[in-house]
């Protein structure tokens, strides 16, 4: 295929033309944005890395902390997110999260089948 | 409602989570009527991203209609139809102000590398993500864009992460009329790349890839020269040798932190030594020409990666890179779409209801039945 016979080829050949030309605007609000912005609340503690000064307005809420997981995770962000210990911890977290997960699906199965061992054993005698 | 959650690596399932609220007078709930999954939500499942914990649901590309709004939302309210940008922006910070939206420092307590961001682990903020029935999204009146009412869902989705991100990478190699541009990855983004790059007027495009439905994809889609590294010796010398010997003018990682290529960054990525193989960025290093533009839009995570940057350095390259700021892109975006010169929605290959989301992952990981890019439907049928 010819390259002049590609649709739209050149359009934004003018870089005036491209969004992101040039890369930092003149600093003004986008388009929407209100201020003051409140303060979001939240029923449990939002962790910060250590270098971060104040919470930021809005935050997500997707996983509290829990388990010797959020034990580790909280020990983590106490390190600055330029610390390598920072990320190593949590990259260990989350394997220990995972353990503790399948750990906490396994266990009624594993009691189950602990008990009923036990009492068949029991009844043999 | 209904929603996609991880349990561990390499293991997600639609199970049933509280729906979600008004946390912030400056959020809406959305009903998600159409979501993806990205390239990027890959490394997510196959737990590569830190402080990605068991629960969460991911999703970073998504749209739907507004079901409540708080009570500061000037610009939105019950019903309206609108795709939302992947990053999480206040619009007033330092960096929103000058338009880096990416780079917002009011979304994100757990790190300062980004601004939040959807359903992409704590590291960016904690926020749900998209691949359930309803999702909150904050900042409603910046980030969000209203799809026009003669659009369809699919039309206009992708306008929430891989497109702006593809044009980005292009942009970012500064590219001018009549450059060779090569494009490493042929996947959704890469493919969005290469189409931005001819709309920028490039001369010659060339993809590379090893998986040949995905190389036969690009030659198709994106009207560009195609090579399979795993069918050339030296891959970097084959490119060079494809533009005259000196290298290509600008190079575009559109690959990430799961590249294939070299056996030593995949070990060192798999024993956590690396934070995954940067293997795209050091061939776009060795495959540029002196002075020339290296771009990369490939998702790489902390805290290190072993890039030649010695060779950068003594060959004078630019390095550009910068996870997109989605909402600057939207307009002109959308133009391109209704113009006909980008077919969005050309890229889906395939569409699952909400509660097949887990063998969509599996299906896109593992690259088969030739998956380009799956859709997820939460309601209704797919």
């Amino acid at each position: 295929m010819q390259i002049q016979q590609i649709e739209g080829r050149g359009a934004d050949a003018d870089p005036r033309n491209r969004p992101g030309v040039p890369m930092e605007t003149v600093p003004a609000p986008l388009s929407g944005a209100q201020m003051p912005i409140e303060q979001q609340k939240s029923d449990y503690a939002v962790l910060m890395h250590g270098g971060k000064q104040k919470l930021p307005p809005v935050f997500g809420t997707a996983a509290p902390l829990k388990g010797l997981s959020g034990v580790i995770r909280k020990v983590a962000y106490k390190y600055p997110d330029h610390w390598a210990r920072h990320w190593m911890m949590l990259m260990m977290a989350d394997r220990v999260d995972s353990w503790e997960h399948n750990l906490r699906r396994t266990l009624p199965l594993a009691a189950v089948l602990v008990l009923g061992g036990l009492t068949f054993k029991l009844i043999r005698r | 409602m209904r929603a996609l959650t991880y349990q561990g690596p390499y293991r997600v399932r639609v199970e049933n989570k509280p729906d979600p609220i008004i946390e912030h007078p400056q959020d809406v709930v959305l009903k998600v009527t159409r979501t993806a999954i990205c390239g990027s939500d890959l490394h997510l499942l196959h737990g590569l991203i830190a402080d990605t914990r068991v629960g969460c649901t991911f999703g970073h590309e998504f749209m739907g209609v507004v079901e409540e709004a708080g009570r500061e939302v000037k610009n939105l309210r019950k019903g309206d139809r609108v795709v939302v940008p992947f990053n999480i922006s206040c619009g007033t910070c330092f960096y929103c102000q000058r338009s880096l939206t990416a780079l917002c420092e009011n979304s994100n307590p757990s790190s300062d590398l980004a601004s939040g961001v959807f359903g992409y682990s704590h590291t960016t903020g904690g926020f749900e993500g998209g691949q359930a029935e309803y999702v909150r999204v904050p900042y409603a009146d910046v980030g969000p864009m209203r799809a026009p009412d003669d659009m369809e869902d699919e039309e206009v989705l992708f306008l929430s992460d891989i497109l702006p991100t593809g044009y980005q990478g292009a942009e970012m190699g500064e590219i001018q009329p009549g450059e060779t541009v090569v494009v490493f990855g042929c996947g959704p983004v890469g493919l969005f790349a290469m189409k931005s790059a001819w709309l920028m007027g490039a001369g010659r495009v060339i993809a590379v890839d090893h998986l040949p439905y995905r190389l036969a994809f690009a030659e198709q889609y994106a009207k560009v020269e195609t090579v399979n590294f795993k069918e050339v010796g030296d891959v970097v010398m084959h490119l060079r040798e494809l533009c005259g010997g000196r290298g290509a003018d600008v190079c575009i990682d559109a690959v990430g932190m799961e590249a294939e290529g070299s056996t030593m960054h995949k070990m060192l990525g798999l024993a956590k030594l690396e934070a995954g193989a940067p293997t795209a960025i050091n061939w776009s290093i060795d495959t540029v020409r002196k002075g020339g533009n290296v771009s990369i839009i490939g998702v790489y995570g902390p805290p290190w990666n072993l890039i030649n940057i010695g060779t950068a350095m003594n060959k004078g390259l630019t390095l550009r890179m910068n996870q997109c700021n989605v909402r600057r892109y939207m307009p002109r975006l959308l133009e391109h779409i209704r113009e006909g010169r980008i077919d969005a929605k050309g890229i889906i290959t395939h569409r699952f209801p909400l509660e097949d989301a887990a063998h969509a992952y599996h299906l896109f990981a593992q690259k088969r039945d030739n998956c380009i890019k799956c859709v997820l439907v939460p309601h209704g049928h797919a």
